[in-house]
């Protein structure tokens, strides 16, 4: 009962926000925007079983990359780009790609084709299912590599991030 | 969801919210008369019995200042700002166990708003929408002064979640649980600052929780000899007020977790359970006030070196050693 | 009326839409912090499929891939935006239509 309500005020939020965040004028508008949407994700994930991603989502997401991006636009002072909405250049070719994508992408979400091999959603859940306990159990044996991968990974854009802020003192 | 957990709920919640407005003017008050005494003077003596007035004699005359919004600010964005802090403050507070189970009319609820099962992480996440309050604030200012203190105070409480988070991690890895409540249940015959290496956790978990704050001394973003007060320059009336209230809302969320976390919660001999937790509480925010009365602060370099280069080294250290010794010892 | 729940094709079309929102920006903004914040809405629209998607086959595997897409993002954003600063310390300008020439 309550998880529909929840469901369409969450995803009324997420797309609401969205359009804000391509269509605003104002850098720090759009990025305020965005983390209504994070945050609107972050709820339907807690709707969806997904405890831990929810949170690491707020954690993550919201809490450490938007305040990123927040500051760069602040120091930076990135001024307006003209109105979405204007036509010039190759704005309507964009709209119109953009719609083939959603149209494609509607038709693999509701045909039936896809769907072959799916059990049907009646089989219950794990008790378990999205908690940090089998995360972690999982993270730690089946996919372990691509773990120590990221990680690695991480390094890399942390030297990296710091090498290319640097000023170069010629 | 039936009526009782409503009703429990909606009770716990007034209680929440009346103790935060209610005990931040005494806190407030205790502040001053405590620096006051630091410092060899007396303190707010003349308004209401030993000064205790003195708090709301000030929020009343805040409530009638004029509220100016600066020209050129982002007027969304600066009505909104000052309730994030607020808003962070409050959510983390409801997952703060303040008593043990208690039994109305044969109904076993317990004293905390709810009991998420993973309740640290959504400590931590709330602590990381904190920083919005005020690099919004300080932006929305328009002002040159407010968007530097903004900026520096966001990006110290951004450094200090890491140690935070890691320290907490060393005690998730000895509970094996997220959820506040079961590590209350867990320290019934000994308290975690008793282990040694959680006794680091704590350390570490205390000053980032002081950093995390802005207070004192890691205070240089909002101090009015450096930045003319940083992000809350240009915030008057009860814009201000709410940024002064949100302050202390998280003094008290730190102190409240690391009483769940280390000092056994609501445990304590013969007194009840919500008494102990008051006790704990109000010794917490007698430090965080002693700090402030000591210490002169910390540059901004020396307290961002701190943060990067000794706090979060030692908590990762802490964090490695924790693992092993419950590794080995089972 | 309790018992209704949400089909999961649900999710999986605000994701549609959400990812085509982002496409949307990618294409059409010309200023590149736009961009980027256009680029994370189609990676948490992913996300949002993801997630679906591993609740749908009742396995934990889909929230793991969101793990990693959640940490390739950040390192993304953490280099990207250096770069952004980069060009903008040398050019005064982030509109990618003035950046489309090699040397400065």
């Amino acid at each position: 009962m309550l998880e529909p309500i929840l469901f369409t005020l969450f995803s009324i939020i997420a797309i609401v926000f969205a359009f804000n965040v391509i269509f605003r004028r104002n850098a720090v508008h759009c990025a305020l925007h965005l983390v209504g949407v994070l945050l609107a994700l972050s709820g339907m994930f807690v709707l969806l079983n997904a405890a831990f991603i929810a949170v690491i989502q707020i954690l993550i997401y919201a809490g450490a990359i938007m305040v990123l991006f927040l500051f760069v636009v602040m120091l930076l002072n990135v001024k307006g780009d003209a109105a979405l909405l204007t036509p010039g250049g190759w704005k309507g070719f964009g709209f119109f790609f953009a719609l083939i994508i959603f149209v494609e992408l509607l038709y693999v979400v509701l045909s039936q084709g896809g769907t072959e091999g799916t059990p049907a959603q009646t089989t219950a859940l794990p008790p378990g299912f999205g908690s940090p306990a089998e995360i972690g159990r999982i993270l730690y044996t089946t996919w372990l590599f691509p773990f120590e991968v990221t990680s690695i990974l991480l390094l890399i854009a942390v030297i990296g991030a710091v090498v290319l802020a640097k000023r170069k003192f010629a | 969801m039936d009526l009782t957990f409503l009703i429990a709920s909606a009770v716990k919640v007034l209680i929440v919210l009346g103790f935060v407005l209610l005990g931040v003017p005494l806190v407030v008050w205790m502040e001053r008369k405590v620096i006051g005494h630091m410092q060899d003077r007396i303190g707010p003596q003349r308004v209401g019995p030993f000064g205790l007035l003195q708090t709301i004699a000030d929020g009343i005359k805040l409530f009638f200042k004029e509220d100016i919004i600066p020209s050129g600010a982002d007027r969304v964005v600066f009505i909104i700002a000052p309730a994030l802090p607020v808003i962070t403050a409050f959510l983390a507070l409801a997952v703060v166990p303040f008593g043990d189970t208690v039994n109305v009319a044969g109904h076993a609820i317990p004293l905390q708003v709810t009991d998420v099962n993973i309740a640290i992480l959504w400590i931590l996440g709330t602590t990381s929408m904190g920083v919005y309050g005020i690099v919004l604030g300080g932006w929305a200012s328009n002002s040159k002064y407010p968007l530097l203190g903004g900026l520096r105070s966001s990006a110290q409480m951004i450094s200090y979640e890491l140690a935070q988070g890691i320290s907490l991690v060393s005690v998730i890895v000895v509970t094996g649980t997220l959820s506040l409540a079961s590590i209350v249940q867990q320290q019934e015959h000994l308290w975690f600052i008793a282990y040694p290496t959680l006794f680091v956790s704590f350390v570490i978990y205390l000053l980032c929780g002081i950093a995390e704050t802005n207070r004192a001394p890691f205070d240089l973003a909002e101090a009015e000899t450096e930045l003319v007060a940083g992000f809350h320059t240009e915030f008057s009336s009860m814009k201000f007020a709410l940024y002064f209230l949100a302050e202390y809302a998280n003094m008290m969320v730190v102190s409240g977790i690391a009483i769940s976390v280390f000092f056994g919660g609501w445990r304590g001999p013969f007194l009840p359970p919500v008494v102990w937790f008051l006790i704990k509480l109000s010794l917490f925010l007698f430090f965080y006030v002693w700090l402030r009365a000591t210490f002169p602060r910390l540059r901004y370099d020396q307290l961002m070196a701190f943060g990067w280069k000794v706090l979060l080294p030692a908590s990762l250290l802490n964090l490695v050693i924790t693992a092993l010794w419950v590794g080995l010892t089972g | 009326m309790p018992g209704w729940t949400v089909p999961l094709e649900a999710y999986q079309l605000v994701a549609a839409l959400l990812f085509t929102i982002g496409l949307i920006g990618v294409l059409v903004r010309r200023s590149a912090l736009i961009i980027f914040m256009s680029i994370e809405l189609m990676l948490n629209a992913v996300n949002l499929s993801f997630v679906t998607f591993s609740k749908q086959h009742g396995q934990m595997d889909g929230q793991i891939f969101v793990f990693f897409v959640m940490s390739v993002a950040a390192a993304e954003v953490a280099v990207g935006l250096a770069i952004l600063v980069a060009i903008f310390r040398s050019r005064e300008t982030a509109n990618v239509d003035d950046v489309h020439l090699l040397k400065g």
